[in-house]
């Protein structure tokens, strides 16, 4: 892999990027209502697949793994490959899709667009979805602070429903499934899958450890298979027009189209959607340009979770998973955040440090206590009170996080406070008191023990 | 099928996972959240260790081998938590004793553990048997780097009659929540809060009441949770704890009886996975005060103090002078020996074989700890041949002049409702009493004070035919405990290390009572009848070899987890 050529070339990858023709959130005036989403083509894919026989369930698979569709919802995991892990049909045993509407994290903004303009496109795609792994039910779970899409979730649901597209019996065919709107109440960690079922359940919604996997067994113990909005919402269009239309769109390895969110300091931030693969500069230009035509210091990639990036090594990246990795982030979902040349970074890492620390469910040690730790120390430097060790401490705190919880929360929490330090360290110092700490080997932290001299 | 445990093979079954398969071999892994009886939510994150499988040839499926012909190890890129890692064949393990790496991940979480800990130990009840405490000492960091206030959360919350809260000294293992699901299925704990904020809680306005709610307090790894009616009483460690077994009822509940002052202050459940698992209900726990409170000191005879051997000649004249014309009452409360000893005397002086009074209620329990019989030794007394009493028919012996002595074992027959005062007019009633509410008391010409199950040494058996061993928790006046322990099972730090001078063995509550089988043969010696029997043990041991339905059931073969005797059928 070394010898690799770079995939930060400073050329976009999303080819025509500027005739783009958008296919998620088409600009039809009221594209949310039944008739007008039939009028422009909604359900053919459906009625393609269980009337015409288009694909049988294992070739709509197949077609989905094709396409190189990847996941959505922050992981980018292979969304054919993901279905394939569902085993053989048991008559005994019912089957769930679990539709991941619980998008909650700092920055991520996109599904509720597809809940508000496009909701039979996702609604089409779960249809397909569970057609494809012969699934009956689906739980479409959305946050519940998102209470006004969920209303309209449920509308366009119940619309779908009189039409015959969702229920016993679809277009007359022998082929049923129901679609189940569940609200959330209000946790981030619900949006991680194996949480999202126990509060699906009832249960509190702690993630469960696996193995078992989802696949094996999810909601009640039953084989499940977790995707997101607009992952799902992407399967009409492959049915429609086919793989090759698909995996054509965007880099080779994470084609698709796919909807930025994109916030922070610029003139007009939003969500747009582009095919995969665009400079992040490119994105800034539609995004209206950097407010006040300052300087940029900070691109934060995918959502809050992901590691920020500086202007030099964001500049020439594009916006694709294995561009990203190389970059030094990753995709996420990809809602980027611009923070310009005035942003303190102390003051934006312990914000992000807050949320997480809120947010964190409380089951695992490390997250449960080491969230608040991070976020106690990073207030203390944000208040001049803190210490250069406390960097050092900060570092170590996050090497006690990462990776030893059930679920990614610990680590999503550590890498913007890891890699904050590590990219911007100079603006931390600079907060920070400079000290000639000599800590006893006991570590015992006793501070009065120790001649603080400031520089 | 082999595991490699720090460079050592082990053998295992398939379905083993490591932590369990580590404890049962004394390997051990510091954890919280893990416990045997309880699903495995590996959230304490504690008992991570490094792990991995053989590389193995995609095409031939054989071992890959370096150039030393070692076999090639995958670990898994993250540490494993043991109490959730199945074993499969192969697997290579580094625990803490092996590995830096895993000592010092296990240190930091220790340390993560501990930052919102109050780490109050010195007025913590839990100090002392504290596993926080004890693996926090053993594998924790020196010291803390944490300089901030604590999270505060509330404290000294009643959540029910008999258990309080702590909420800042939660470590969030959900032990509790996952016993009031899984075990007893009150559901009636769960986590509120989210975060280092996160702590046990009723339903609002709901009180955790469950009849099995302190056992939450036994497997709470820190203080959290606490006994309402053990709070602030000792420390542990100025206490002995005696393995034993319940008088609560027909289940032959393992208990460990902590005593200070030679006082019961605590009663907790004994791991035994034939009788009651892990645990017990309240209801047997705060029984404590009767094995202190209201007990007689010293025999006395027509309600005056006397002394031992006086009361013995006394009950020698009065079972002479009544020429077999007299009713020995055994117990379901007395031990087997004791009951033995009883009937051996009934026929020395050729009177019929003692009767028990029966309590059993069906329908009065709960088909799982709290049993139908509020009596500790009922097929005890069955399988020695001893029948239920019939009231009525006693009545009428009593009333037509047929009896003219009625000798109680361990037994108040008024309070029990078999008898009443009038029926024993012109009675001579010999009875062997454990406190001084008995209600026959008043009515008895020799009362002699009988050591409780807590102060003896003998056998009871459970209504599942278990027979299982007590051992003495208190001492009585008249014995020393310590010889009576000397078999070497079951003692506590003060019994190895204690001296007489220890405050447990406070003489001034020492009861002054004796066990029935010191009492039982001294008074057949003087009606010419000698049973000579060295301990407990030898009677029992009689017992086993002579009556079928006690085959087995030596002292030495029930040790501390009892043995199953041979059914004999329904009781008629």
């Amino acid at each position: 892999m070394a010898d690799a050529p770079s995939l930060i070339t400073g050329e976009t990858k999303a080819g025509d990027w500027r005739n783009y023709e958008r296919v998620l959130l088409p600009p039809v005036k009221d594209l949310h209502k039944i008739d007008v989403y039939e009028e422009n083509g909604g359900y053919s894919a459906l009625k393609a697949i269980v009337e015409d026989g288009k694909f049988d369930p294992k070739g709509l698979t197949d077609e989905v793994k094709a396409s190189g569709l990847r996941g959505r919802g922050g992981a980018g995991f292979a969304t054919g490959l993901k279905w394939s892990f569902m085993p053989a049909v048991d008559p005994e045993k019912p089957r769930y899709l679990c539709c991941n509407g619980d998008e909650s994290e700092p920055g991520t903004f996109k599904d509720r667009q597809i809940f508000e303009y496009n909701p039979h496109l996702m609604i089409e795609g779960i249809v397909l979805s569970c057609y494809a792994m012969t699934i009956k039910t689906c739980y479409l779970y959305i946050r519940g602070e998102y209470i006004d899409y969920v209303n309209h979730v449920q509308t366009a649901v119940d619309e779908a429903y009189a039409s015959g597209y969702i229920g016993q019996k679809i277009l007359g065919t022998d082929f049923s499934t129901e679609i189940v709107v569940h609200c959330g109440a209000g946790a981030y960690i619900c949006g991680e899958e194996t949480s999202l079922m126990e509060s699906l359940e009832g249960e509190r919604a702690y993630p469960r450890i696996k193995p078992p996997f989802p696949a094996q067994s999810g909601c009640w113990g039953m084989p499940t298979t977790i995707n997101n909005v607009e992952t799902l919402a992407c399967v009409p269009l492959i049915v429609n027009r086919g793989a090759a239309w698909f995996a054509g769109i965007g880099p080779e390895k994470h084609p698709g189209p796919v909807l930025y969110g994109i916030s922070g300091h610029v003139n007009k931030p939003g969500v747009y959607e582009f095919p995969t693969g665009m400079l992040i500069t490119d994105l800034i230009e539609v995004a209206g340009g950097v407010r006040g035509g300052k300087n940029i210091k900070a691109i934060i990639p995918g959502g809050s979770s992901t590691p920020p990036l500086t202007w030099e090594m964001a500049r020439e990246a594009t916006m694709d998973a294995e561009t990203l990795r190389e970059a030094g982030s990753s995709m996420g979902t990809a809602g980027l955040c611009i923070l310009d040349e005035d942003t303190d970074m102390v003051a934006f890492t312990r914000r992000i440090a807050h949320f997480y620390h809120h947010e964190s469910c409380g089951q695992c040690t490390p997250c449960r206590d080491g969230t608040g730790w991070v976020e106690k120390l990073l207030s203390r430097i944000e208040n001049g009170e803190g210490y250069t060790r406390d960097l050092e401490l900060l570092l170590e705190i996050c090497d006690q996080m990462e990776g030893r919880t059930v679920c990614a929360l610990a680590d999503a929490a550590a890498w913007p406070v890891r890699w904050g330090i590590r990219r911007f360290r100079d603006e931390f110092e600079a907060r920070c008191k400079a000290e000639s700490f000599v800590s006893s080997e006991m570590g015992d932290g006793a501070s009065t023990e120790t001649e603080s001299i400031t520089i | 099928m082999n595991v490699i445990i720090d460079g050592q093979s082990f053998e295992f079954e398939p379905g083993d996972l490591l932590l369990q398969f580590c404890l049962d071999r004394g390997i051990e892994i510091p954890h919280f959240c893990y416990h045997p009886a309880l699903s495995v939510p590996a959230n304490c994150r504690q008992c991570l260790v490094q792990a991995g499988l053989p590389a193995r040839d995609r095409a031939t499926g054989d071992l890959v081998r370096d150039e030393n012909g070692k076999p090639v190890v995958n670990y898994f890129p993250k540490p494993q938590t043991s109490c959730s890692l199945e074993l499969s064949d192969g697997m290579v393990v580094h625990t803490q004793y092996d590995s830096e790496e895993v000592a010092a991940m296990q240190a930091d979480n220790l340390e993560l553990m501990l930052i919102n800990h109050p780490l109050d130990c010195p007025i913590c009840d839990q100090a002392g048997e504290c596993p926080l405490q004890i693996q926090a000492y053993k594998y924790g960091p020196e010291g803390s780097r944490f300089e901030f206030e604590k999270v505060h959360k509330p404290k000294r919350v009643q959540l029910g009659p008999n258990v309080v809260l702590d909420a800042e000294r939660c470590i969030n293992c959900t032990r509790c929540t996952r016993f009031t699901t899984e075990v007893s299925k009150s559901h009636q704990l769960s986590i509120i809060g989210r975060g280092d904020t996160n702590y046990p809680m009723t339903a609002p306005g709901q009180v955790f009441d469950d009849p099995y709610s302190m056992n939450v307090c036994d497997i709470c790894p820190v203080g959290a949770l606490t006994e309402d009616y053990f709070r602030f009483k000792a420390r542990v460690w100025e206490m002995s704890s005696t393995p034993s077994v319940s008088d609560f009822g027909g289940k032959g509940i393992n208990v460990d009886y902590w005593v200070r002052d030679n006082h019961i202050l605590r009663i907790i459940p004994r791991e035994n996975l034939s009788v009651n698992e892990y645990w017990m209900p309240d209801a047997a726990r705060l029984v404590y005060e009767r094995y202190n409170e209201n007990r007689p000191q010293g025999p006395t005879l027509a309600g005056n103090a006397s002394d031992w051997e006086a009361a013995y000649d006394e009950v020698a004249n009065i079972l002479k002078a009544a020429n077999g014309k007299v009713v020995f009452l055994g117990s379901a409360y007395a031990t087997v020996e004791d009951n033995y000893l009883l009937m051996k005397l009934a026929e020395a002086v050729g009177a019929d074989a003692p009767q028990y009074i029966s309590r059993i209620q069906v329908g009065s329990g709960d088909n799982w700890l709290i049993s139908d019989d509020p009596a500790p030794n009922t097929q005890g007394c069955e399988r020695l041949g001893m029948n239920p009493l019939d009231p009525v028919l006693l009545k009428a012996k009593l009333a037509g002049g047929e009896i003219d002595v009625l000798y109680v074992l361990e037994e108040d027959p008024i309070a029990a409702g078999v008898l009443s005062a009038d029926d024993l007019l012109g009675i001579k009633v010999i009875l062997h009493h454990y406190h001084t509410t008995n209600e026959t008391l008043a009515h008895a010409d020799v009362a002699l004070p009988a050591a409780m199950c807590v102060e003896t040494i003998g056998t009871y058996v459970n209504e599942t035919g278990r027979a299982q061993r007590l051992r003495p928790a208190k001492m009585i006046r008249s014995m020393n405990r310590s010889l009576m322990m000397e078999a070497g099972v079951g003692q506590s730090r003060t019994d190895r290390h204690g001296t007489p001078f220890d405050r447990w063995y406070n003489e001034d509550h020492q009861i002054d009572c004796q066990p029935g089988w010191e009492v039982l043969p001294a008074i057949a010696e003087r009606l010419g009848a000698p049973m000579s029997y060295k301990s407990p043990a030898a009677i029992m041991a009689e017992v086993a070899e002579a009556n079928p339905a006690f085959s087995g059931a030596t002292h030495k073969a029930m040790d501390l987890l009892g043995v199953a005797l041979q059914d004999i059928g329904e009781p008629v």
